[in-house]
């Protein structure tokens, strides 16, 4: 395992502010979620949004502070770390964010928004950096010449391929990568999908996808993590997840998912009303109040995640029930 | 409301011809909309898919003549709704008898598109009170709380005054699905409204679009760049690239059966759920820029099938079989 979570918990306080009064509340945004990334696997985080996986995102890449629960990456616990070895952990893992427009600054030309991470973090003689930088522009396919330009001067695919050479450009062997295609034209997706796929193969990365397309998710995870707020409520081998769901979440995301396809018919509609507020949670399952096979003992007691097979996982109340 | 919707079912409520509508910037013209035509039968779908920038959005607004000013202009073309040529009309009379009453439109993000400061029975309200289709208070509020009731608002006399942040997204897109078929307009055009929505949120609002077309017979136009969600609502797709309709047909041909390159690539390049491959087909390059389209065909650059015709002609719409056009060169030569 290069990542391991353990029981991570993030609450963010709302309300009352600052200097008077006490806090209102509490969103429970991560609430108690384990699991691990092996070396070279691509494990993807899915679920609606306001379930909590970009906080899970933000918390791997120390910018949020956990609550609880713990955070190793290589055998190094992360919730402790000095600034130096924020630093040397940051080396290590890298961002690819959703929105190349917002996410390289405008007013600095490519070769300085490639070479920033360099100079934060080593010492560079002027031609080595300049051979750094050619490198990882070749690996996603842009010429040389893109350095003297402006992120203006670019088409969104070509963007998002600057981006992913920003977080090439210091070897890195971990990638969180937030929903990195959604902002894109529909025909560039493909490329950028591919590029990463190449990427990972030629440098052995491990990816941590944060996706709503399940399509996508299915295309490119090797290990699924099926979110609901705040709570992990499926887990294991995607292609064994996405062809027998086991927890009505899980079936009811999948049962959505409009295919281009106009002989599969319409879309099936499994889970009815929406997602409750982080604010106030239902109580025990918190699926409940939306699930087609709600029983009592659903909204009294919390179901934990019980193993099915050797490498799944999912919590629901129906597989005790099953296995009792 | 019409005595018997199932009646007009079939015939034409919008028909475009040649619609060209450009941006006119001081660095050139933007040809956002170059020649489009078209037609929506009473009762049907058609879906308009294609990335951003293909002038699928320009295309809705140029029905509602709401194209922003200065700037954009309507060159050439017809727009017929219900038999009246809308390009015809001054603007009175289209706020007046064709926005909201004719045609009316649900947009991408209902957070938006709705006022937070009015109460949703006032905003819905509107609508009548507008176009004078009732009159009195509490007529008015009978009115409302029967449309919210067609668009499946739970309780909707005790939410009647709520504001819209009480409301979550998928209630808010059924508020305004509400204000559009509150005058029962002839014809509806939805600009991608479930792409802010969940999975689950957007196969309750898709199922209610189809619920409400069934009782009213409506004409829809669905503005969409997600194949999975033109497969599941259209009767009919358009596809659109660079300013154009590229191919059009009944939504079987344009999935099962595409004849312009462009949408076999689209088609070949989106991961589908269920059917594992190892990679993905992508088109190469990027569109084109559209103050200086190529001459010929717009694709060409990024057609892997491409001649020397394609460089240099624009090819003519071809019919593949009845009711469906590709234009493409490679069309004709099969014959």
């Amino acid at each position: 395992m290069i990542l391991e979570i353990d029981n991570l918990v993030k609450h963010f306080p709302v309300g009352g502010g600052f200097p008077f009064g006490g806090s209102k509340g509490e969103v429970k945004a991560v609430d108690g979620v384990s699991f691990g990334i092996g070396a070279g696997e691509t494990f993807a985080l899915v679920g609606e949004s306001g379930c909590g996986k970009t906080t899970i995102a933000k918390l791997i890449l120390l910018l949020e502070k956990p609550t609880a629960g713990r955070i190793v990456f290589d055998g190094t616990d992360l919730t402790n770390l000095n600034s130096r070895q924020v630093k040397e952990y940051r080396r290590n893992a890298q961002a690819v964010f959703q929105d190349p427009y917002s996410s390289l600054n405008p007013r600095m030309k490519i070769r300085d928004i490639l070479a920033e991470p360099i100079r934060a973090h080593q010492t560079m003689g002027r031609k080595d950096l300049e051979r750094r930088l050619d490198e990882v522009l070749e690996i996603v396919g842009l010429p040389e010449r893109a350095k003297r330009n402006y992120p203006h001067e670019f088409s969104g695919g070509q963007r998002q391929r600057i981006a992913v050479a920003r977080a090439l450009t210091l070897n890195p062997k971990f990638i969180v990568l937030d929903e990195p295609i959604s902002a894109l034209d529909v025909s560039i997706r493909a490329q950028i999908l591919n590029l990463l796929e190449d990427i990972q193969k030629e440098l052995g990365l491990t990816y941590l996808i944060i996706a709503h397309d399940l399509a996508l998710v299915e295309h490119v995870s090797t290990t699924v993590g099926v979110m609901y707020l705040g709570n992990l409520v499926e887990i294991g081998p995607t292609a064994q997840v996405f062809d027998d769901p086991q927890h009505p979440y899980t079936q009811a995301l999948l049962a959505a998912v409009p295919r281009p396809d106009p002989k599969h018919g319409l879309s099936e509609q499994l889970a009815t009303g929406e997602i409750a507020s982080a604010l106030n949670p239902p109580s025990g399952c918190k699926f409940h109040p939306r699930c087609p096979h709600v029983m009592d003992v659903c909204s009294q007691t919390y179901p934990e995640l019980r193993r099915i097979g050797e490498s799944r996982a999912a919590g629901c109340h129906l597989l005790e029930e099953q296995s009792a | 409301m019409n005595a018997d919707p199932q009646a007009k079912v079939g015939q034409p409520v919008l028909k475009v011809d040649d619609l060209r509508t450009h941006i006119f910037l001081k660095r050139g013209t933007v040809q956002a909309v170059d020649g489009v035509s078209f037609h929506v039968n009473a009762g049907e779908t058609l879906g308009l898919v294609g990335e951003s920038g293909s002038g699928k959005s320009m295309t809705s607004l140029s029905i509602l003549r709401l194209i922003p000013k200065p700037g954009a202009r309507t060159v050439s073309g017809r727009i017929e709704i219900d038999g009246i040529n809308v390009l015809d009309l001054d603007e009175d009379t289209m706020v007046r008898d064709v926005r909201g009453k004719l045609v009316s439109m649900i947009s991408q993000d209902p957070m938006t598109s709705l006022n937070p400061v009015f109460s949703i029975g006032d905003q819905v309200g509107a609508a009548f009170r507008f176009h004078d289709l009732v009159r009195g208070r509490s007529a008015i509020r009978d009115a409302v709380v029967n449309v919210l009731q067609r668009v499946r608002i739970p309780s909707p006399e005790r939410r009647l005054d709520d504001f819209p942040h009480q409301y979550s997204g998928g209630m808010r897109q059924r508020v305004v699905a509400a204000m559009a078929i509150a005058c029962s307009p002839k014809l509806m055009i939805a600009d991608e409204p479930t792409s802010n929505l969940d999975v689950t949120i957007q196969v309750q609002i898709i199922r209610l679009l189809r619920e409400i077309q069934k009782e009213t017979g409506v004409g829809l136009i669905f503005i969409t760049h997600d194949m999975g969600v033109a497969a599941n609502i259209c009767d009919r797709v358009a596809v659109m690239y660079a300013g154009r309709i590229v191919e059009i047909g009944d939504v079987e041909t344009i999935f099962d059966n595409p004849s312009h390159p462009y949408t076999q690539g689209l088609l070949d390049s989106i991961p589908h759920l269920g059917r594992r491959r190892e990679r993905l087909y992508s088109i190469p390059g990027n569109p084109p820029d559209m103050q200086n389209p190529p001459s010929g065909c717009r694709f060409a650059a990024r057609c892997p099938h491409v001649m020397d015709r394609c460089r240099s002609e624009y090819p003519p719409e071809a019919t593949v079989a009845p009711g469906h056009m590709a234009a493409c060169w490679l069309v004709g030569k099969n014959e």
